[in-house]
């Protein structure tokens, strides 16, 4: 599972309120090489919750100097969008799991792979 | 070129040709000729752009349906086999628009044989011989009676450049009587290409495949391959074979339009993706005319949330590699089949060097409760359950309502875009026509999915949003009761 998807994801346990951003315990973290593409990059970070991605690569480790807040002017600001681009798209959550901030359910992560497959009392 | 004479002095005459013809088709004899590609029906003019954009031509759209045909010139072969929208490609010998058929088989058979001498095959032979070494291969055929040597191969050379059409025959029958001689001194000399061994002319095996379509011929495609199979047999003394063939003859008629090809694929392109299949498993062909319908832009988050063994994330993350993908399924073995294609081509894509990584992620989930934040995502693409070879048409029902909500949910409102291939098309409709306030539909492109009927439906989301439109007093759980309806209509009222 990669930063990027992580972003997206949420819990969905009925009646859960606060559902994200979803925390990050990892077991096995890989880091692989993507290649760059700046303009996919600066597109994509308006799409993000930055934040919720600055808290995941902290939980793994991986933050390095990510700034807090998104700097101004970035769509032309390679050095930073290299680091964007590595937390989203080369660190890989292997093996782990997912946990439901408000409920602490906890979702499963094996092959890289999430199981968000809910039971039938938490629909 | 002098005219040939005796067979001696014809083998001398060929040797000395063919190591000059030989150095000229490596120079790069480029021939222009029309190359035939069958693709997926309804999928057409998607391949006509895909064409238009990678090779630079334009491409015909042929009547009958499912093919497409376009010039090139000998240099683009390559870039052709790396088209994604064609299953198969042909080249194409002769084609007619209008071709007088008789009214009785008879003359129409023997119409037919005649026609075989006198086709041009030169170039479309000759652009089959180049082919052989661009195509993917089943694997190399071994067999004890393939002994090539070089005399072969520039015989073959030469009657292959010889563009005096009546001269063909000649230099090929002769050609056999000579190789039959030296063939035992050939199988002494090892031969290290392997392309030159398929391509000798005394050992070409050929097939002739016949489509035939329209009310009015007198004959049947089983007639027609037999009777114009046996003309090319004798012309060209080559060898029929079912099975073991190197060179396929295509006969293709569609009412009055006939077109000759030789193939230049050998398995169809459509499975190149897929290691690990599905009960389902899409042909790549149609997943990336799915794709192409969308149009994926750079960073555009592409969702299949029914995924099988993900064949359509897997083709976009390859083909549409600036987008996101997001693959997912309830089914164990679904997600671990998509898990196992993805590092497969992962893999391959490491073995030819370069970052192998490919956008796109896997995870398991209920489709009609995705752990997915509202408005997150620009496309749906996928494939809907067909309730024959996979769910049933009783969970349709529920399952298309419930599944459209959830996309409509995650998709961005305004801009998103969604892509569904289904076969239930009454089921579909039906749901979709309820949802007017989430989706709009924009295209239909029919397709034939594994002989069965089915649509592509492009749908665009509304700007509407979610929660808080008309539908949203619908209950989408639980059967559907037409009280139930009216109540709710009331409501809106």
């Amino acid at each position: 599972m990669k930063l990027l998807t992580h972003n997206m994801l949420t819990s969905h346990v009925k009646g859960v309120v606060k559902g994200y951003p979803l925390l990050i315990k990892a077991t096995e973290v890989k880091v692989n090489e993507v290649d760059f593409n700046p303009q996919f990059v600066s597109r994509m970070i308006p799409k993000l919750e930055w934040s919720a991605l600055v808290q995941a690569a902290d939980e793994l480790g991986q933050r390095e100097d990510l700034p807090g807040e998104l700097v101004p002017e970035y769509e032309n600001n390679e050095e930073f969008l290299k680091k964007v681009h590595r937390v989203l798209l080369e660190v890989e959550v292997i093996e782990g799991v997912l946990q439901c901030p408000e409920s602490g359910r906890e979702f499963p992560i094996s092959r890289g792979i999430p199981n968000m497959l809910l039971n039938d009392d938490e629909v | 070129m002098s005219s040939q004479e005796g067979g001696a002095a014809e083998s001398g005459l060929n040797a000395a040709a063919a190591s000059t013809s030989r150095s000229a088709m490596n120079d790069g004899d480029v021939l222009a000729v029309t190359i035939g590609a069958t693709v997926p029906t309804g999928f057409e003019h998607t391949a006509a752009e895909e064409v238009k954009e990678k090779i630079g031509v334009d491409a015909q759209i042929g009547k009958d349906r499912g093919r497409i045909y376009f010039p090139i010139t000998t240099d683009k072969l390559s870039q052709v086999h790396l088209l994604r929208s064609v299953d198969n490609l042909f080249v194409v010998v002769a084609e007619y628009d209008h071709y007088p058929f008789k009214e009785s088989k008879e003359e129409t058979l023997t119409e037919m044989m005649q026609l075989a001498s006198k086709l041009p095959w030169t170039d479309a032979l000759a652009v089959w011989k180049l082919n052989g070494k661009l195509k993917k291969r089943k694997g190399y055929r071994k067999g004890g009676n393939v002994t090539k040597a070089k005399s072969n191969c520039e015989v073959t050379d030469a009657a292959v450049d010889d563009t005096e059409q009546p001269k063909l025959p000649q230099a090929l029958s002769a050609a056999g009587s000579q190789t039959k001689a030296e063939s035992t001194a050939a199988m002494e000399t090892s031969t290290t290409d392997s392309e030159e061994a398929e391509t000798a002319a005394k050992l070409l095996k050929f097939r002739v495949t016949c489509n035939r379509a329209g009310d009015r011929h007198s004959f049947s495609s089983n007639e027609a391959a037999r009777d114009f199979g046996g003309a090319v047999q004798e012309f060209f003394q080559w060898k029929a074979d079912m099975t073991k063939f190197d060179v396929e003859v295509l006969l293709n008629i569609h009412n009055e339009e006939m077109v000759i090809g030789i193939a230049l694929t050998e398995e169809s392109l459509h499975r190149r993706n897929i290691s690990h299949f599905g009960p389902t498993t899409l042909r790549s062909t149609l997943c990336y005319g799915m794709l192409r319908l969308c149009k994926p832009q750079a960073s555009d988050i592409i969702l299949d949330p029914m995924c099988g063994t993900g064949a359509i994330p897997l083709e976009g993350a390859i083909e549409f590699n600036s987008s996101f993908y997001v693959a997912g399924d309830n089914n164990d073995m679904a997600v671990n089949r998509t898990v196992n294609n993805v590092c497969h081509i992962q893999k391959r894509m490491a073995e030819k060097g370069g970052a192998s990584g490919l956008p796109i992620d896997t995870i398991q989930w209920d489709l009609c409760n995705l752990p997915i934040r509202t408005g997150s995502v620009d496309i749906v693409v996928t494939d809907m359950p067909f309730g024959k070879r996979m769910g049933s048409r009783k969970k349709n029902w529920d399952l298309y309502p419930s599944c459209l909500r959830e996309m409509a949910r995650v998709c961005t409102p305004g801009t998103g875009k969604a892509v569904l291939l289904t076969q239930d098309k009454k089921c579909f409709t039906k749901a979709i026509s309820r949802m007017g306030g989430l989706w709009k539909r924009l295209h239909t492109v029919w397709v034939n999915v594994g002989g069965l009927h089915a649509g592509v439906y492009l749908l665009k989301r509304t700007g509407g949003v979610f929660g808080q439109t008309p539908e949203d007093v619908y209950e989408s759980r639980g059967t559907v009761k037409a009280c139930g309806d009216e109540n709710s209509d009331k409501e809106l009222a």
